[in-house]
């Protein structure tokens, strides 16, 4: 490589560092906090490392508090609405990717639409649905909410996936008699195994941190998530900032691992254009 | 037709749970309490609300200041990111963090650290001798927006920049090296080489923060509640507040209806740039 000017250097240098320290210092600011002891939280002048460390805030997140049954909760219903999902994207991502039909442009406009559209604007009807049917705090209601989230991004995802598999490879399927959902699950879903690894990845991890609709359909302690029950911690006038720190963390870790586990596909599916925030 | 029947069910499962709700929005906004008919008199009551000029212009300037600042960063650090240099692939994974930290840890972790009494950015900002009392970020009305602002920026900026990464990456090194062999500077090259390269993704990239921006509740409900004296109080914190606090379903459902149509407008646009730059629907 040829020789770059300093300055250029510099530049890049400084850049750099800013950077790792504006992304790196909450996170280790999380960490460093869920282990002080509550007179050292309080300290002024606040201290950086913490000086006796010890594990009490994460022994009242696990034993005496809602963290571990809320923990449940958002594995339940993030992984229901991702399976349910998954379930119904395979076979419209499918139709997308390899059927012409009357109206697909249509509805894959309607599938793109249903995935930007804000949630905060049909919060209002769905809850006096849901308490009608009854739905409202039970599993099921906020799975089925969260496939307003998780349906249209697993289908926009797969579809691009299918269209990266080379048509020939099913048609030699089908000249040996086999029919469409056979082609379907024995040709083209396992040679797409990345794909759907990351729309499941990115699914779940959507439903893990929704924090509107569990806020409004999850009054009740059995059913409530992950963010609910950290809000609820913050909340209060006395908030007791060691137990947040260590449930924040608590809820962060999977994430982090599943995320940077899997970071290739994961950048490779964002930039498909698939993404809701 | 055996495409459509692929695509059915996942179509009407959607349907249901989108299409239904926003027709059932237009019907209670027109509506009061018993079902009568009532025309436009939600809208009217909500255009009359002392508080939702508020939120109008609270929502305005959050997505407003959060998205210059986002899109300025991120394109900065995605440039930044596509040079070469030791410690690269450590930097990219280190720039997701934001992004991935669920949005409301991020919003605990800030709160912690905006503190106006133990928070370490007020002991960081006294103890370098750059502030001289302690600032309440989050209590001080005229500094909480800004100061949310700067949260959402950071939470956010990390997707701009790997969108602008992920362009950059297309661009063709002869490019580059053309420039090069003209006498261009770095400076030059970010403004005749990437900048031109990356604007098809800019655009799509501020408009999906726009929508975005729209909708984002959890941080700022988190952090303040729309707080203090309503000076962060944005649209679907007000929906929220009307419906399930007020209990007034039905203008809650007027605002929703105008909020909705809003949105749809900018999801359109997005999607006409979307389909522009992707060569098909």
């Amino acid at each position: 490589m040829k020789a770059r000017p300093l300055g250029r250097v510099l530049l890049l240098s400084a850049g750099a560092v800013v950077i790792a320290v504006v992304c790196l210092f909450t996170f280790v600011c999380m960490a460093l906090s869920s282990v002080k002891s509550a007179r050292e939280l309080y300290a002024v002048p606040p201290t950086w490392l913490p000086h006796s460390p010890t594990l009490e805030s994460y022994r009242k997140v696990l034993f005496d508090s809602n963290v571990p049954r809320y923990f449940l909760n958002s594995v339940v219903i993030s992984l229901g609405s991702t399976g349910l999902a998954l379930g119904l994207a395979i076979f419209a991502s499918y139709g997308f990717a390899r059927f012409e039909f009357a109206g697909k442009r249509a509805s894959q406009a309607f599938v793109l639409v249903a995935q930007l559209l804000p949630t905060s604007a049909i919060i209002v009807p769905l809850f006096i649905t849901l308490r009608l049917l009854g739905l409202v705090n039970t599993y099921l209601g906020l799975i089925l909410v969260y496939m307003i989230l998780t349906l249209p991004l697993s289908v926009w995802m797969l579809t691009s996936y299918f269209r990266a598999i080379p048509v020939e490879l099913e048609e030699a399927a089908i000249i040996d008699g086999a029919s469409r959902t056979a082609v379907l699950f024995r040709v083209t879903l396992p040679l797409s195994l990345p794909g759907v690894v990351a729309v499941i990845v990115y699914a779940f991890v959507t439903t893990w941190n929704e924090f509107i609709f569990a806020l409004v359909f999850a009054q009740d302690s059995r059913v409530k998530t992950l963010p609910i029950g950290i809000a609820e911690f913050t909340g209060e006038f006395n908030t007791d900032w060691g137990a947040v720190m260590a449930a924040s963390l608590v809820m962060t870790l999977p994430i982090v691992l599943l995320f940077f586990g899997m970071q290739r596909l994961f950048v490779g599916g964002l930039t498909a254009g698939a993404v809701k925030g | 037709m055996t495409g459509v029947l692929f695509v059915l069910p996942a179509l009407a499962v959607l349907a249901l749970l989108i299409v239904y709700p926003v027709v059932n929005t237009g019907v209670l906004s027109v509506t009061n309490e018993q079902g009568a008919f009532v025309a436009l008199a939600n809208y009217e009551a909500v255009a009359e609300g002392r508080l939702t000029a508020t939120a109008v212009l609270n929502t305005i300037y959050f997505v407003g200041g959060s998205i210059v600042f986002q899109v300025v960063l991120g394109t900065l650090v995605g440039i930044l990111l596509n040079q070469q240099f030791r410690g690269r692939a450590f930097l990219r994974s280190v720039t997701l963090i934001p992004w991935v930290v669920p949005g409301i840890v991020a919003a605990t972790i800030w709160a912690w650290m905006l503190h106006s009494e133990v928070g370490i950015v007020n002991h960081l900002l006294t103890s370098g001798g750059l502030v001289n009392r302690s600032v309440g970020w989050l209590t001080d009305p005229d500094i909480v927006m800004p100061a949310l602002i700067a949260i959402n920026v950071w939470k956010l900026f990390p997707f701009v920049a790997i969108m602008v990464l992920a362009g950059l990456q297309t661009v063709p090194n002869e490019l580059y090296e053309s420039a090069r062999v003209d006498g261009a500077s770095f400076r030059d090259e970010i403004r005749h080489v990437m900048l031109p390269q990356i604007r098809p993704v800019l655009i799509s990239v501020t408009l999906l923060l726009t929508i975005w921006g729209l909708n984002a509740i959890t941080i700022i409900y988190t952090i303040t509640r729309g707080g203090p004296a309503n000076r962060t109080l944005v649209m679907p914190i007000y929906i929220y507040r009307q419906a399930f606090e007020a209990f007034a379903f039905h203008q809650a459902a007027a605002l929703s209806a105008v909020f909705f149509l809003f949105s749809l407008v900018l999801v359109v646009l997005y999607l006409r740039v979307f389909a522009v730059q992707e060569g098909r629907p």
